[in-house]
């Protein structure tokens, strides 16, 4: 363009229809800038799945469980309320008519977000009428039985990066600090949410979880432990998953 | 659907035609008198030659002579040099020389345009074949192979016609004329074939006429004509040496003898006196060849399943070049269940050693299958964790029992929901080749049902989802909430309804009770219940329980149950999670 007519589009009395409205270099600028950044925000995935306790919500930076990423929960016997924690983000994610009010359809292309939970090595048998009651859609429930072992692993690693699993929940006696990348690398091929379960005891090794928590028994119910945590602080959150009969019988 | 074999009986020897069934085709009425009068005239004076033929019978040819001319067309594919090619077909490095072996006395079969080049022509022995040219690539004719080659090639030319007839050592015959309007016309359809067949490195001289036979001979002359019609046959039969019907030498030296070289000289010759110097059957072949008398052949079948065996060029364990063989034995598979419109669920692999058994991979697939990549991805990862006792010399790839091939049924709006379940079943199959655990992959439905164990099952995973009936023991509360709920809904719903732990042990754990009351891990403490669920006694396993909720001295939630049959036992059926 020559200068004459850079000039002439300079003036304010000349309307044009494909351009932001205003001559204003620098305003313009800005918005793109900000324009670039939500685009870059909504590429990123949903920021986070509300876990349906506001309580801990508020403590959890994002608002929420981590998406596509690893989340690891430590807890000293299984039936400490882990599944409980989980359901009503795992209830939002089987659903496909209902996705979370952060999830991004357009980003995460189209209904991935809303696939398969799997469950890889659980200790026992979940219960599909609870689960119903929980509003899972067992239409999506994939149970894969294997040893807990590294055969655990890999197949949680293969459900993760399929892009057909919501939620991976694994047990297994084999996570380190190298499988947990590994899983946390798959999370984010896969655009899936890693849920790993480990005994108490391995709050002392090392992680690549976005976010560890333990569950404790404590005096208002079960007590969340935030120890790592992207972005957020360690924190106790005592009683968020109360106790059997305060928490149904009102 | 192949023709029924040749019904031709017994021939005889006084030099009549015999009556002869055509399959598949009434006999008119009006065809018997006809047979009767070709029978009163007597053979004597009747001739071999069309002409003389239609003069004696100008009102009525000979059954089947007009009709069956008008409906076939046979493309013959003869391969005079079969024995070269079948062996350049399956190794990648063609050998220059094939021989044959008779009685120790080792002799040219046929050589490559190279080695004729040099020299060494058909008949040589092979010293002096060597002796000409140090450097030649001598191999053994293997005439399995040939007959192997023939039958894939066979097995190929189904996609030009529905009937493909094998005349094995050499010929291979299709017959075209139902397939003409599909292809365009008799030159698009030879120039096909002819092009398919050299990709696959063959050159085969090809000849089309309306009979079998005369095509036959017409290749193996070396014409490549296209005849469409019968009224032409005899013209064209006429000029080739009677090397090509590939009679005994016997017969040969004797009509030569006679001053007999060629089709043509052999057609004037009296029928009768033919017939009984050189036997019924050869008169036969003649008026088949002409068209006067039916040549019902027979259809080859492909067989029903896959078979096919890869040999490494040398002992290999690395299994980054198995893998390749394997590969390549899977797209001959693919191939195979792509022309033949089946699939298959199952394929066997079999690594054969030198002096070890074979080790024998099979590989199962939930959903049919035969592309090869699906295939490819279950066995690499199979591969992994096999374990060869020795060097692989050769590798045989196997099919099940192939099924129809479903189609898939196309939706014109693509949903999301389809896509994501077809290829969730590509996960369940890896995860379940890797376990090796048949059922340890599945998914979960609900069943209507108040006892507790059998109120849900095990499901497939690929089962469209149509949102399933919550079991009967809730449904009298649960009917209006089978939707996705929040906990805020899940609080407002009374408490009875979830009194369902996510948990459930296999079988229920027996408890010791101290005092009457239960224990695990300590004394439990029983916060809920019970609920009563006495159910089940028609079908024998019947249950009379009352269900707890009760807490164990840790804090963790128990669904536990107290038998009211005879001694009040305890027993831990689940864990609230």
């Amino acid at each position: 363009m020559n200068d004459a007519l850079l000039h002439l589009l300079k003036n304010p009395r000349v309307w044009r229809g494909s351009q932001p409205g205003t001559p204003d270099e620098s305003l313009r600028e800005s918005l793109r800038e900000s324009l670039r950044e939500s685009i870059q925000e909504a590429s990123r995935g949903p920021a986070a799945y509300p876990t349906g306790y506001a309580r801990l919500d508020g403590h959890l930076p994002g608002g929420g469980w981590p998406s596509y990423a690893l989340t690891e929960i430590l807890l000293e016997h299984h039936g400490m309320g882990e599944l409980k924690l989980l359901m009503p983000a795992l209830a939002r994610l089987s659903n496909v008519e209902e996705p979370g009010p952060h999830v991004n359809r357009h980003a995460s292309g189209g209904d991935q977000e809303a696939g398969w939970i799997a469950w890889i090595a659980p200790p026992f048998q979940p219960y599909p009428p609870a689960l119903l009651q929980w509003g899972i859609n067992l239409a999506h429930m994939l149970v894969v039985h294997s040893r807990q072992g590294i055969e655990a692993l890999w197949a949680a690693e293969q459900a993760l990066s399929s892009g057909n699993c919501a939620a991976v929940l694994v047990w297994s006696d084999a996570l380190d600090n190298r499988t947990s990348r590994r899983l946390q690398l798959a999370a984010e091929k896969g655009q899936s949410w890693a849920i790993a379960f480990r005994p108490l005891e391995a709050a002392t090794q090392a992680s690549a979880a976005a976010l560890r928590i333990a569950l404790t028994a404590g005096e208002q119910g079960t007590d969340v432990r935030i120890l790592k945590s992207r972005g957020g602080r360690p924190v106790t959150v005592s009683g968020v998953i109360h106790h059997y009969v305060q928490d149904y019988a009102e | 659907m192949p023709p029924p074999p040749d019904k031709v009986p017994a021939q005889r020897e006084d030099g009549q035609t015999p009556p002869v069934t055509e399959p598949r085709r009434p006999l008119k009425s009006s065809d018997r008198p006809a047979k009767t009068r070709i029978a009163k005239t007597n053979p004597a004076q009747q001739s071999l030659s069309l002409a003389p033929l239609t003069e004696l019978q100008p009102d009525d040819p000979p059954a089947g002579a007009k009709r069956t001319g008008a409906r076939q067309l046979w493309l013959c594919n003869h391969f005079p040099s079969l024995p070269l090619e079948a062996l350049n077909a399956r190794n990648k490095s063609m050998p220059d020389v094939v021989f044959e072996n008779q009685q120790g006395n080792r002799r040219v079969l046929l050589a490559s345009t190279r080695a004729e080049r040099l020299g060494i022509t058909p008949g040589l022995s092979i010293n002096a074949a060597l002796a000409l040219a140090p450097s030649l690539k001598l191999e053994e004719r293997n005439a399995e192979k040939e007959s192997r080659v023939l039958e894939r090639l066979a097995v190929w030319a189904g996609r030009f016609t529905s009937i493909v007839s094998l005349e094995p050592p050499d010929l291979l015959l299709l017959e075209i004329r139902g397939s003409l309007r599909l292809f365009g016309d008799i030159k698009a359809l030879r120039q096909q074939v002819e092009s398919g067949l050299a990709e696959q490195g063959f050159k085969p001289s090809m000849a089309i006429a309306p009979t079998a036979l005369a095509s036959v001979w017409l290749a193996r002359a070396g014409r490549s004509v296209s005849i469409d019609d019968t009224t032409n046959l005899a013209g064209a039969l006429s000029s080739l040496p009677l090397r090509c019907l590939e009679w005994p030498e016997s017969v040969r030296e004797s009509l030569n003898g006679m001053g007999i070289y060629c089709i043509g000289d052999c057609l004037r010759l009296p029928r009768q006196g033919f017939a009984r110097r050189f036997g019924a059957a050869r008169l036969l072949q003649l008026d088949r060849a002409l068209g006067r008398l039916p040549d019902p052949r027979r259809s080859y079948r492909a067989p029903e399943r896959f078979s096919e065996e890869c040999e490494l060029p040398e002992e290999q364990s690395d299994s980054e070049m198995l893998l390749e063989a394997c590969l390549q034995l899977l797209s001959n598979l693919e191939r195979f269940l792509t022309t033949r419109q089946i699939e298959v669920r199952h394929v066997q692999f079999s690594f054969f050693h030198l002096r070890a058994p074979a080790t024998h991979l099979t590989l199962g697939c939930r959903q049919t299958g035969r592309k090869k990549e699906q295939w490819f991805e279950l066995l690499a990862i199979r591969f992994d964790r096999l374990v060869l006792p020795e060097p692989v010399i050769s590798i045989r790839l196997r099919s099940g029992a192939g099924q129809a091939l479903q189609a898939d049924e196309g939706n014109f709006f693509q949903t999301s929901g389809q896509r994501r379940n077809t290829s969730i079943t590509r996960l369940t199959e890896r995860l379940s080749v890797r376990l090796g655990n048949d059922g340890g992959v599945h998914g979960v439905t609900t069943v209507a049902e108040h006892r507790p164990q059998y109120a849900w099952r095990k499901a497939e995973t690929e089962s469209p989802g149509p949102r399933l009936p919550p079991c009967a023991a809730m449904s009298n509360h649960w009917h209006a909430h089978h939707s996705p709920l929040l906990l805020a809904d899940i609080r407002r719903t009374s408490s009875l309804l979830l009194r369902r732990p996510l948990w459930m042990l296999p079988e229920p754990l027996a408890l010791i009770a101290r005092e009457g009351n239960p224990q695990y891990q300590g004394p439990l403490k029983l916060e809920d219940g019970p609920e009563r669920l006495e159910t089940g006694w028609w079908d024998g396993n019947g249950i009379a329980r009352d269900y707890y909720v009760a807490v164990n001295t840790k804090g963790i939630r128990l669904w536990i149950y107290r038998n009211r049959h005879k001694e009040a036992t305890w027993h831990l059926h689940g864990i609230f999670g």
